[in-house]
């Protein structure tokens, strides 16, 4: 009797657990939808906007693709599109070419001050754009280098050549040589291992981290704007219209721009894998 | 040991040791980039701080006076310290907004947990701008959020109040910034051992003690990180100020940028510039010392 009791009120308090544990499941799924909200409504509005007839920003009035078909009749905008397709295009290649040769040097060479030397490769990315800018800008006026596409160029090359580093690193660390080595071993020499067993195991991580850089280059305006002369990127383009408030032109180009970025991140995630997949539990 | 693991070892040794030039080749070009890229004109710029300007002329005296400047003049350094305090905000709000959030997905999802991982940190990777523009849509004076607000009766004008102030620079920043605490947080969240979890609940601690004595110290370097990455992110901006901070929301790169636009005075900016990168690299060293490793950067 006694003992079945005992059984009743565990099952009882295990069901309130339960109950217990459900609700504060659910309190904290709310609060995450709240912050997806916040993070999308945003963006969400800009796109909404984009199909608007209207020029008011007050509330959606009927759809329409007249923005868009305007877009294409700007020849400023059209043409600032072509550059920034130009200029990550060629930074991202770069790039990719220093960075993942940096990459091995800095998993595979050891040297005095390497510490130091991975800090300062970092500094690019992780200090506050303006400094960069302000930086290269200085550097160029006393070169006598004029602003133009090569200036913007360079500014770029300066922040996605660690993005792609440290990707290629994280990856060639993950590896570690034994592959390698067992290539050599097996007779191949160094640049038939490279190219046969090393390249294919890190394409993934140079594709993922070479979409990432060309999405944050494609987007960047920090530092660029520093160093633009007259030949403009994208970003410095739509800049200059916001200057004379948000035109109903704004809202289409970028809402463009929102869907090609969601397409390169999502193919950046398929290639680089990342962290939230390889820990299922 | 045998004699023929002996020789394998030293063979393999060797081959280690004929390796090493290769992979100074290797360093060529980053070497290179490193040094014309970052190092020099980091270089000019610190010089450039030091040059004297007279008149419309930067002169070659090199002098202390750009620096000197920023204590002397209040509006320097109160901007300074203004900053300093929104982007302190910016980081709180983001690690309060981002920590339940990355729990949630880390320890509480079972399923599609990638792909809410990667909701939230898409919108690091686009679109800067299209945030500022948006904000500005929605906090402006004819803008969504007003239009809403009177709909719905709360009130007769629109709210002047939104927008071109500090909080609508918050707001933004804020947003901006989230992505830069969750991943931090996120990894150091997710690497937490189940067993410790499960240790704390059979030793008796209900959800919440083993949230504060556990996961909490635990994934104390991931919220160390991204406090300070945002704090960085926020304190250097100068973009979301001029957009929608108008005059009282003026930040210290709006400062900074102003001597190499209107005021242009470039050693005055130099000199300007050369304190927040003081203040940036404090930062990220004390965020290698105590942080977790893992910032924005890795795979």
């Amino acid at each position: 009797m006694k003992g079945k009791n005992n059984k009743i009120l565990t099952e009882t308090g295990s069901v309130a657990l339960k109950e217990k544990r459900k609700f504060r499941l659910s309190f904290l799924g709310v609060y995450a939808i709240l912050i997806y909200l916040f993070l999308y409504i945003p963006l969400f509005v800009v796109v909404m906007f984009s199909f608007s007839s209207t020029k008011s920003t007050v509330a959606f009035s009927s759809f329409t693709l007249h923005w868009y078909v305007q877009l294409f009749k700007d020849t400023g905008l059209m043409q600032s599109l072509l550059h920034s397709v130009q200029v990550s295009l060629i930074a991202v290649l770069v790039a990719i070419v220093i960075g993942t040769s940096g990459a091995f040097f800095l998993v595979r060479a050891n040297f005095p001050g390497k510490r130091l030397f991975m800090t300062l490769s970092q500094l690019p990315l992780i200090l506050p754009g303006i400094i960069v800018g302000i930086a290269l800008l200085i550097f160029f006026i006393n070169l006598k280098v004029s602003l133009s596409m090569f200036t913007i160029l360079i500014g770029h090359i300066a922040f996605t050549t660690p993005v792609i580093m440290f990707q290629v690193a994280s990856r060639l660390q993950r590896l570690g040589r034994t592959y390698e080595d067992a290539a050599r071993d097996l007779g191949a020499n160094p640049i038939k291992a490279f190219f046969l067993v090393t390249l294919p195991m890190i394409k993934t991580a140079i594709i993922g981290g070479g979409l990432l850089a060309f999405a944050i280059s494609f987007d960047e305006i920090i530092i660029t704007y520093f160093l633009t002369g007259t030949w403009t990127t994208l970003p410095v383009f739509i800049y200059g219209m916001m200057r004379f408030g948000l035109s109903p032109q704004v809202y289409a180009i970028s809402t463009i721009i929102l869907i090609l970025s969601f397409v390169v991140i999502f193919f950046m995630a398929k290639f680089t894998g990342t962290k939230a997949e390889e820990t299922k539990r | 040991m045998s004699i023929a693991t002996k020789e394998k070892l030293k063979k393999s040794s060797n081959t280690y040791r004929e390796r090493k030039p290769r992979s100074y080749i290797m360093g060529i070009p980053i070497s290179i980039w490193l040094f014309i890229i970052v190092i020099i004109p980091v270089v000019f710029m610190f010089i450039m701080s030091f040059k004297l300007k007279s008149g419309y002329e930067i002169t070659n005296i090199l002098t202390f006076k750009n620096y000197l400047d920023f204590f002397k003049k209040p509006t320097y350094w109160k901007i300074l310290l203004r900053s300093f305090r929104m982007a302190f905000t910016v980081s709180i709000t983001a690690i309060l907004a981002s920590y339940p959030l990355a729990y949630f997905i880390s320890r509480k999802l079972k399923k599609f947990r990638n792909l809410f991982y990667m909701m939230i940190i898409t919108p690091l990777w686009v679109s800067y701008l299209i945030r500022i523009i948006a904000w500005r849509t929605i906090l402006g004076n004819k803008g969504l959020l007003n239009s809403l607000l009177i709909n719905i009766g709360i009130t007769k004008e629109p709210l002047e109040f939104l927008l071109y102030n500090q909080v609508s620079v918050v707001i933004a920043l804020t947003y901006i910034a989230i992505p830069f605490v969750f991943i931090p947080l996120y990894t150091s969240l997710e690497k937490i051992p189940d067993n410790l979890i499960n240790a704390a609940r059979d030793l008796g601690a209900n959800e919440f003690n083993t949230f504060i004595s556990v996961i909490l110290p635990l994934s104390a370097p991931g919220l160390f990180t991204g406090f300070m990455l945002s704090f960085i992110v926020a304190l250097g901006d100068y973009i979301i100020p001029q957009q929608l901070g108008g005059t009282g929301g003026i930040m210290f790169g709006n400062i900074v940028w102003s001597q190499f636009g209107t005021a242009s005075n470039w050693p005055q900016g130099s000199a300007l510039g050369f304190i927040l990168f003081f203040i940036a690299a404090v930062v990220l060293a004390l965020t290698q010392k105590f942080g977790s490793r893992e910032g924005i950067l890795a795979e």
